[in-house]
């Protein structure tokens, strides 16, 4: 587990306030403030074109907001250096996503091993380790199988054991069961929040769903790109 | 006729309709058909002479049937990179063009209307190149001749006419299993095998040869054509050999670095490369031909150019001899120029293809350092040892050409093509690596 | 909701008495209200009048006396007929819901501030439900009757979230009647 210790107990592991991102004229994010506690679960809710997405990249630090900040354990992300960033998402965040994030070339279990690979570790280690990841998300009987020859579920239990593999102190996941049908959905949720209650990672959760939703601690509402208090989405 | 005017139509708003990338692919399309019209309306033009002429060009190798032949062999040759780079031009933007056709049969579209839309895409690119080099080759013919004949004018219409079919029909062929399905193949681009490229470049050597035969004939037979034509086999069985080669080397090194890469970005390439072999084959086929070719060159010249040197008695015009091999040279030149464009293009449209994996790896914090030493691996490994066995092959023809006229040595350059050539193709691949960096962008995550 | 399938569901798997079907009642349907236990006593007097269910035997087992009840062939063929049979879906609103939102916007209250209110209590149950679902252990009656609580409340939200949106829309057109 590798969690930053900010020295006060009761303040945010990740905190964003007043974020302002313009794409080309359309305002997706106009005022969206976000904490995120050590080992919560939160879900970001809203319509489609709310600013879900737009929320998550920037307090992953993948998007710079135009205006307001991003702090992670004390650090100030919105002015990080690129390459900070990109490190800080190798060993300290994990990513899911709808689809598409495992390599379609390499077996689930080269992919579950990768991030390990590239913060060092042998292959064989790695690989290892990967495949006591795979184990604990069911996934162990598809190790070898690529990510086309994997259903929807297994995939994305293949990339929630890539996400968690290197012990992350917080998970993003963005629409992470939206391709699933809800049994597959149920047993992907069913894993991440047993897991991280386990290991104690924040989840910073993005999805459209109730029934998603239902899964985390609290819920954050976006509308038209500002955060509204819990409750107040619609 | 009603139905093809309305799909005409129709092809011509898909294309305006269409994003940069798909103007990428015209444009080099049409790059492409303009070279093979310009080259096919060279030889035609040549090929309509009959008898010697007094041509004030390349040092009197066109007066003569017999050196006219062998320019005109030359210059069918040099189709061969020119349809290895039109083949990759095909294929910018597949994915896309893919869906977009998926969508077309869903709409209700007929198999054989979608491969005729599909057609006229492709046609009307080349058609634009086409027309561009007809107007270059009237306006040279124009100048250079002073009373062109009939006959010569309808070469160059019939050429004209003829690279704008061809496209649409290649590009119906290369469609044709896009398009079988409504469904489209848009998830997965099943590998394919690299079948039709050697049986392409067959083809045209064959035509060569025969086009050699028949006008040199034309003079009383006295064209030697046992040399032109071993010389010729020898390079097909080099070219071929080296695809299969280049094939077979990409499935064994990702197959056996696979399993034992340490490192991430040995392991995506080598994974790329098991994935889908021929792809790699296809880009390279050209470039081994090239290195074959430019190895034995190398020898022939410097055995021709030792004979001239050693000639009893001096010769009166060597310019004469010197400017055939300047112009196979030029030639083999623009080959390699081709070849690696159409590597680049090739690189471009992977990135293109992958780019929401892509986004997704550096989103999850993979170094873009780590992708982009993969995508240089994915060129590097195959070519490591398949340019020097073609650089080998092409020694030996060129050591076989050397014994036959007794020259007996070999010029040391002829060993630096295959390492140069490589080189090259490593600046050609580490080209596109901007792409990498600018086109992976979080906004590629949202969508399917 | 008919107790009367319920107890002769419970004696199919064989003979009980009134507390026990009770306790074994609450046990399978956590969700639902529990059963008080003189209608377990009334319902099984009905069974036995009309032929259903018998009394098998008294015991006392040194307590209070006891009467065990055990279900008939007619009982049986009954509870499959029951079983098989298709539920009319609800023809009616008859939501709590609903009728607050229009009687709300009737009565020129403020519907959309209920809305808020409703839409958090009801992510709170669900979130309860979700944890009672996924808790380790959890048998399949207990996931089963959270999964369709689970569903009603999220048919609810969708709703809800839709009715917020048309709310100004709807508000005129109440008004205008």
């Amino acid at each position: 587990m590798r969690h930053t210790d900010t020295g006060d107990a009761a303040a945010p592991l990740l905190a964003a306030s007043d974020l302002v991102k313009t794409y080309g004229g359309t305002e997706a994010l106009r005022g969206a403030s976000l904490d995120l506690r050590a080992g919560e679960t939160v879900a970001v809710t809203g319509a489609s074109g709310s600013g879900k997405s737009t929320l998550l990249h920037c307090l992953a630090g993948m998007v710079r907001p135009d205006s307001g900040t991003v702090r992670y354990a004390g650090e100030r992300l919105e002015e990080a250096p690129e390459r900070r960033l990109s490190e800080l998402r190798r060993t300290d965040f994990g990513m899911v996503f709808q689809f598409g994030q495992l390599i379609p070339e390499l077996t689930a279990l080269d992919n579950v091993a990768l991030p390990l690979m590239l913060g060092g570790s042998g292959r064989t280690e790695a690989r290892e380790r990967a495949g006591t990841w795979m184990e604990r998300f069911g996934v162990w009987g598809q190790r070898e199988l690529r990510p086309g020859q994997m259903s929807g579920g297994q995939a994305q239990r293949t990339a929630l054991a890539r996400a968690l593999v290197t012990g992350p102190a917080v998970v993003f996941a963005d629409e992470p069961t939206g391709a699933l049908d809800s049994l597959a959905s149920e047993r992907v949720m069913t894993v991440l929040t047993q897991t991280v209650r386990e290991s104690g990672t924040a989840v910073l959760l993005v999805t459209h769903d109730a029934l998603v939703a239902a899964y985390a601690d609290r819920e954050v509402a976006l509308r038209d790109g500002v955060t509204a208090p819990a409750g107040v989405g619609v | 006729m009603n139905g093809l005017r309305a799909d005409t139509r129709l092809a011509w708003q898909l294309l305006r309709g269409a994003g940069r990338r798909e103007w990428w692919r015209i444009a080099l399309t049409a790059a492409g058909a303009a070279l093979a019209t310009g080259l096919a309306q060279a030889a035609v033009t040549l090929l309509l002479l009959r008898g010697s002429y007094g041509i004030p060009h390349a040092h009197g190798l066109l007066d003569q049937p017999g050196t006219r032949a062998g320019i005109v062999v030359g210059l069918l040759l040099s189709f061969v990179p020119v349809l290895g780079f039109l083949g990759q031009c095909a294929r910018v933007g597949a994915v896309h063009r893919d869906r977009r056709l998926a969508g077309l049969r869903l709409a209700g579209a007929a198999l054989w209307q979608v491969r005729r839309i599909a057609a006229l895409e492709t046609g009307i690119a080349c058609l634009l190149g086409s027309v561009v080099m007809t107007c270059c080759a009237a306006v040279a013919v124009l100048l250079t001749w002073s009373a062109p004949t009939g006959a010569a004018w309808a070469g160059l219409a019939l050429v004209a006419v003829a690279v704008p079919v061809a496209g649409a029909g290649a590009g119906a062929l290369a469609l044709r299993r896009v398009v079988a399905s409504p469904l489209g193949r848009v998830r997965r681009v099943a590998p394919r095998s690299g079948r039709t490229y050697p049986a392409a470049l067959l083809v045209v050597t064959v035509t060569a040869l025969l086009v050699v035969t028949a006008t040199g004939g034309g003079t009383g037979g006295r064209v030697r054509w046992q040399g032109p034509a071993v010389v010729c086999a020898l390079v097909l069985a080099a070219g071929v050999g080296a695809v299969w080669l280049s094939g077979t080397v990409s499935r064994l090194t990702g197959r056996l670095l696979a399993a034992r890469a340490r490192t991430a970005a040995t392991l995506i390439a080598a994974e790329r490369l098991r994935a889908d072999p021929w792809a790699a084959a296809r880009t390279h086929a050209a470039l081994l031909l090239v290195t074959v070719t430019g190895t034995a060159f190398l020898c022939v010249r410097h055995a021709l150019l030792a004979g001239l040197a050693a000639a009893d008695r001096p010769v009166a015009d060597p310019a004469y001899y010197t400017a055939g091999l300047e112009l196979t040279g030029a030639a083999l030149l623009v080959a390699l120029f081709l070849a690696l464009s159409a590597l680049a293009v090739a690189g471009a449209e992977s990135l293109g293809a992958r780019r929401r994996t892509l986004a997704a790896q550096v989103a999850s914090g993979v170094p873009r350092a780590v992708l982009n030493r993969a995508l240089l691996l994915e060129t590097a490994l195959p070519l490591a040892p398949a340019l020097p066995a073609a650089g080998a092959g092409g020694l030996a023809a060129g050591a076989w050409y050397s014994a036959l006229t007794g020259a007996g040595s070999l010029p040391w350059t002829a060993l630096l093509i295959a390492p140069a050539v490589y080189a090259s193709c490593l600046l050609a691949s580490a080209a596109t690596l901007p792409l990498l960096n600018r086109g992976v962008r979080p906004g590629e995550l949202r969508y399917a | 909701m008919s107790t009367r399938h319920i107890l002769l569901g419970l004696l199919a798997s064989g003979p009980s008495h009134g507390y026990d079907l009770k306790r074994r009642h609450d046990e399978r349907f956590p969700q639902a209200r529990p059963l008080a236990y003189g209608q377990v006593y009334t319902t099984l007097q009905r069974l036995v009048r009309d032929g259903l269910a018998e009394v098998d035997g008294t015991g006392s087992d040194g307590g209070p006396e006891r009467t065990a009840y055990r279900t008939t062939e007619a009982g049986a063929r009954e509870l499959a007929r029951w079983a098989a049979e298709v539920a009319p879906p609800a023809p009616y609103v008859t939501n709590e819901i609903f009728t607050k939102v229009v009687v709300s916007a009737l009565a020129d209250g403020d519907p959309a501030a209920y809305l808020r209110d409703q839409r958090a209590a009801h992510l709170a149950r669900m979130r309860e439900l979700t944890a009672v679902k996924t808790a380790p252990g959890a048998d399949l009656a207990t996931v089963l009757s959270a999964d369709y609580a689970l569903n009603h409340l999220d048919a609810d939200l969708r709703w809800m979230t839709t009715t917020a949106a048309r709310l100004t829309t709807l508000t005129a057109e109440v008004d205008a009647t």
